[in-house]
């Protein structure tokens, strides 16, 4: 189980690449088809300003597709655990 | 899907929009002298077809050929379905202006605050920053300068954002199960299983 999160690769949402490449036990690989593939056997977290993410790209960050759950999506905080049935 | 051997020609931009006003002066007066719109054109005539009020119809200049039109049906007034409502399905429905840049952007939002015209809070999206105001009679106006053009990268996404969400609204309706389609984590989350599997299958090829 893990949890995955998909980045188009683009200028936009590169940060979360960046920020993914930084963190320990975090996969980072890609790009197939356009997309960035950040992957953990934990939970993954990211924190807004870390990305300097301004809200109207924040609530957007998981469009390019994810797998996993997201248990917290505040303000500033983003947490995706691994999904429980696969 | 609907197939068809006629062509279509390309779109040259937008000729006009439309809206109804019941606000005449103060409609022109913030399109003409505050936004400094040209008014180009303007029609008056008896109602047609039967049955349709005596109107106004006059379109102000938005660049490239693009006009912003407005119709005044005289002696009517707006009906309580067209008042505006403070809701995103109401500002949803809203017109976005194009500059060139960032600067030109700055331009404007000076502009509107020496006008008096109440501006909101400039927002960066994912490849255009805007500003945002609402006209005299509620509508909601953007204008924005884009970031970055798009590219074939962005469509393929957009598709499968869109079949994704609308696979769900097909589950949705043959299940009649609200909780098939209620956020939009679901999107995500049906869009993330197919982008998995295109990594599967570059793995399986590279092994």
């Amino acid at each position: 189980m893990s949890a995955t999160v998909f980045v188009l690769d683009v200028e936009e949402f590169r940060p979360l690449v960046t920020s993914a490449r930084a963190m320990s036990g975090v996969a980072v690989d890609g790009p197939v088809q356009g997309y960035m593939r950040i992957t953990a056997p934990h939970a993954l977290e990211f924190n807004r300003k870390a990305l300097g993410f301004k809200p109207a790209v924040w609530y957007g960050a998981m469009t390019g597709g994810m797998v996993g759950r997201i248990v917290e999506f505040g303000r500033d905080t983003l947490r995706i655990e691994p999904a429980q049935e696969s | 899907m609907s197939e068809t051997l006629i062509p279509n020609p390309p779109l040259s931009g937008v000729h006009h929009t439309a809206r109804p006003t019941w606000k005449l002066r103060e409609t022109i007066e913030f399109y003409r002298d505050k936004l400094g719109l040209p008014l180009v054109h303007a029609i008056s005539a008896r109602g047609w077809p039967e049955g349709h009020p005596d109107f106004l119809h006059f379109f102000f200049d938005s660049g490239l050929g693009s006009t912003i039109a407005f119709f005044y049906y005289i002696g009517t007034d707006r009906p309580e379905y067209l008042e505006p409502r403070p809701s995103p399905f109401y500002s949803a429905t809203h017109t976005a202006w194009r500059v060139e840049d960032a600067q030109a952007l700055e331009v404007w939002r000076q502009r509107l605050v020496a006008m008096g015209v109440p501006i909101q809070p400039q927002i960066r999206h994912e490849v255009i920053e805007s500003l945002y105001m609402m006209d005299p009679n509620g509508y909601m106006l953007e204008i924005s300068y884009q970031l970055r053009p798009f590219t074939s990268l962005d469509s393929e996404d957009a598709k499968r954002t869109l079949e994704a969400a609308m696979q769900l609204e097909d589950e949705l309706k043959s299940s009649g199960k609200p909780e098939v389609f209620n956020n939009i984590d679901a999107v995500w989350s049906k869009k993330g299983h197919g982008i998995q599997q295109a990594f599967a299958e570059t793995e399986k090829v590279s092994t």
